[in-house]
């Protein structure tokens, strides 16, 4: 008799889409009634929480803040994380095992040790804004408290080691062979990475960047730490709207538009990579 | 035969020993026996005074005591989550918080003959529902150093900390922190506006250019030891603790307006109306209200005792004396914003609004 392993799947799969689905129904739920202070919600359903968000600078911008921080920190994360992961996927000695092995354990630093670490080395009287200073580079500390600079630096913080994680499974997947077939018929390095690793790894880079995106979009703590009460992503605003206006049902209508939002970025990014595939810009 | 008279009586003097030892283990049998009572109140090391002085004397009587860390805001939030039922029996709640409190009947009555040490509080500051613990001044906290090398004078009012010279160099309390909301108040007045007329307030804060808004106090703390900043609105105790960690601060009560100088934010006690350990919950807001652990508290926090007899000693802390102010007719002129008049969730849209990029 066939062993019907799948079968094993359905606990976690039951369980996974519970949690998630019983989470987000209740904000889903909730954003379709009116506020009625210290968390009541009025009997009658309406869109009004949508029709306020959408008709508002402020939330709109707030959307577009979280968006843009959480793209360039995607981007900021592969081009950095990229050639790390390559470099310690090709090592052939053991040191490869360590600086692995060093990644993951930065992985599990906590993000509040993460960015107080950040905010020591930017701060005014710190190493980098001193040597700055000296060299003549910039005539005032820099900072990176207050600003979507360093939402962004802390988002990529947050991401990196992750990203260097998915981006190095990518590149063990790709034969080293193909290279030097295409070295020893004369092809630069800069011809190897742009024509054979790019194509090959794109896929991979695809959904590893909306991961890391997906992970940007929905993180709070860099967001609140770096952005110094200045800058707005939308997870920071939720938590404001929840903790100090009490206004669950706007608060939920925050969590469903970023919820859809990243749903819709990363339906649109699968289909991009469909398009560049039946172009044949891209080998899968 | 010996040997049998020998056992017997050693067994006598046994049982009676145990039944000795049993007597009077029942007559040392705690107060509190197997009673947890859970506490909601802020981490760190607000919590350790709390474990140092009033926890070994509850489980002198037989109980525990266990902790739900956060901030009031966030003890509200697990409260209206849990519709009322509430995972601790007794909170640490803002003047900012107890009509919210009272308005969704969270609290349940005080047993005020059971908190012999209100005797020592101010009328005002004993309710039938909510009792004073502490309470804390807002200062300008500056960096004296940094002041003189500028060739700034120590300043006296909020405008001051417009000066260009600190563009950059000044933290606020940001809206959500713990004194977000007195000290916005506070600038509403500043400002020439009151509770109901908030936009002087958000005008003097964007005149002020700060560096960052603080959510939490250990961050002006880091701010004014990195050199970040050079002066902070925060409450004195955070300058007292930026004091011990090396910084060259010291604090200014500023002056508002022809009947205030200085900004007064109050902390109270309040037992959740779904406790069942209403005695000990009573029990622990007298032991808190006690003159002793008040002024440990005070010495190792900045907050300011309610406990009269322990305000009258701060003086024997030098430094809290130099950061504090101490007299009753001082302490009567700090502005205590109205409550009543405020609209919180007016204030924190208007805020964000205000200050985001």
């Amino acid at each position: 008799m066939k062993v019907r392993w799948e079968l094993l799947l359905i606990p976690g799969f039951l369980i996974t889409i519970l949690l998630i689905v019983s989470s987000q129904y209740v904000f889903l739920q909730g954003s379709f009634h009116r506020d009625l202070g210290l968390g009541r919600l009025s009997e009658a359903m309406n869109l009004g929480n949508y029709f306020k968000f959408f008709s508002d600078t402020f939330y709109l911008n707030t959307l577009w803040i979280t968006i843009k921080t959480s793209a360039l920190a995607t981007l900021s994360t592969i081009l950095l994380g990229f050639p790390v992961a390559y470099l310690i996927a090709r090592m052939r000695s053991r040191w490869a095992m360590i600086l692995l092995a060093g990644v993951v354990v930065a992985t599990f630093v906590t993000i509040v040790i993460k960015v107080f670490g950040l905010i020591i080395i930017f701060s005014a009287d710190g190493w980098l804004n001193r040597f700055l200073l000296w060299v003549g580079f910039i005539d005032r500390p820099y900072t990176i408290i207050g600003n979507e600079v360093g939402v962004v630096v802390g988002l990529m913080h947050f991401t990196l080691g992750f990203g260097v994680l998915l981006l190095y499974s990518v590149i063990q997947t790709i034969p080293r062979s193909y290279e030097d077939a295409a070295q020893i018929h004369g092809a630069s390095r800069w011809r190897v990475h742009w024509r054979i690793m790019l194509p090959l790894s794109l896929p991979g880079i695809t959904v590893g960047a909306l991961m890391i995106f997906n992970m940007s979009m929905g993180a709070f703590t860099s967001a609140a730490l770096l952005g110094g009460g200045r800058v707005f992503t939308l997870p920071v605003l939720i938590q404001r709207t929840v903790m100090m206006e009490i206004k669950y049902a706007m608060a939920g209508t925050l969590a469903a538009v970023l919820l859809v939002s990243v749903i819709l970025i990363n339906l649109l990014s699968v289909y991009l990579l469909k398009r560049l595939k039946a172009a044949r810009l891209v080998i899968a | 035969m010996k040997y049998r008279k020998s056992f017997i009586a050693t067994s006598v003097a046994m049982a009676l020993g145990v039944g000795s030892v049993l007597a009077t283990g029942a007559s040392l049998a705690g107060e509190f026996d197997g009673v947890t009572l859970k506490v909601g109140t802020w981490g760190g090391s607000w919590k350790e005074n709390i474990v140092n002085v009033i926890v070994p004397k509850f489980e002198a009587e037989g109980g525990t005591i266990e902790f739900v860390t956060g901030s009031p805001q966030a003890n509200l939030a697990k409260l209206i989550a849990g519709r009322g039922k509430a995972p601790f029996d007794i909170m640490e709640i803002l003047d900012a918080q107890i009509q919210d409190f009272r308005s969704a009947e969270f609290l349940q009555p005080l047993s005020l003959d059971a908190i012999p040490n209100k005797a020592h509080l101010e009328d005002w500051q004993v309710s039938d529902d909510t009792i004073g613990s502490w309470f804390t001044q807002e200062t300008i906290c500056y960096n004296k150093d940094k002041f003189a090398e500028l060739g700034i004078e120590p300043p006296k009012t909020y405008s001051d900390l417009a000066n260009p010279k600190l563009e950059g160099r000044l933290s606020i309390p940001d809206i959500t922190s713990g004194g977000g909301l007195a000290n916005f108040g506070a600038f509403a007045h500043a400002g020439g506006g009151d509770e109901a007329n908030i936009q002087p307030g958000l005008d003097l804060v964007k005149s002020m250019n700060a560096l960052k808004f603080w959510s939490r106090g250990g961050e002006v703390v880091t701010q004014f030891q990195s050199g970040d900043v050079y002066a902070a609105v925060v409450h004195a105790g955070w300058c007292v603790r930026a004091k011990n960690a090396g910084s060259n601060v010291t604090t200014v009560h500023p002056y508002i307006n022809d009947q205030h100088t200085g900004v007064h934010k109050h902390g109270w006690l309040g037992i959740m109306k779904s406790s069942e350990n209403a005695a000990a919950a009573n029990w622990f807001i007298n032991e808190y209200l006690d003159a002793g652990f008040q002024f440990e508290f005070a010495t190792k926090s900045g907050v300011v005792p309610v406990n009269k007899e322990a305000i009258g000693r701060l003086s024997e802390d030098p430094v809290l004396d130099e950061m504090l102010q101490t007299s009753s007719e001082e302490i009567s002129q700090q502005l205590r914003i109205d409550y009543s008049k405020a609209d919180i969730a007016d204030w924190t849209d208007q805020w964000n609004r205000s200050v985001a990029q």
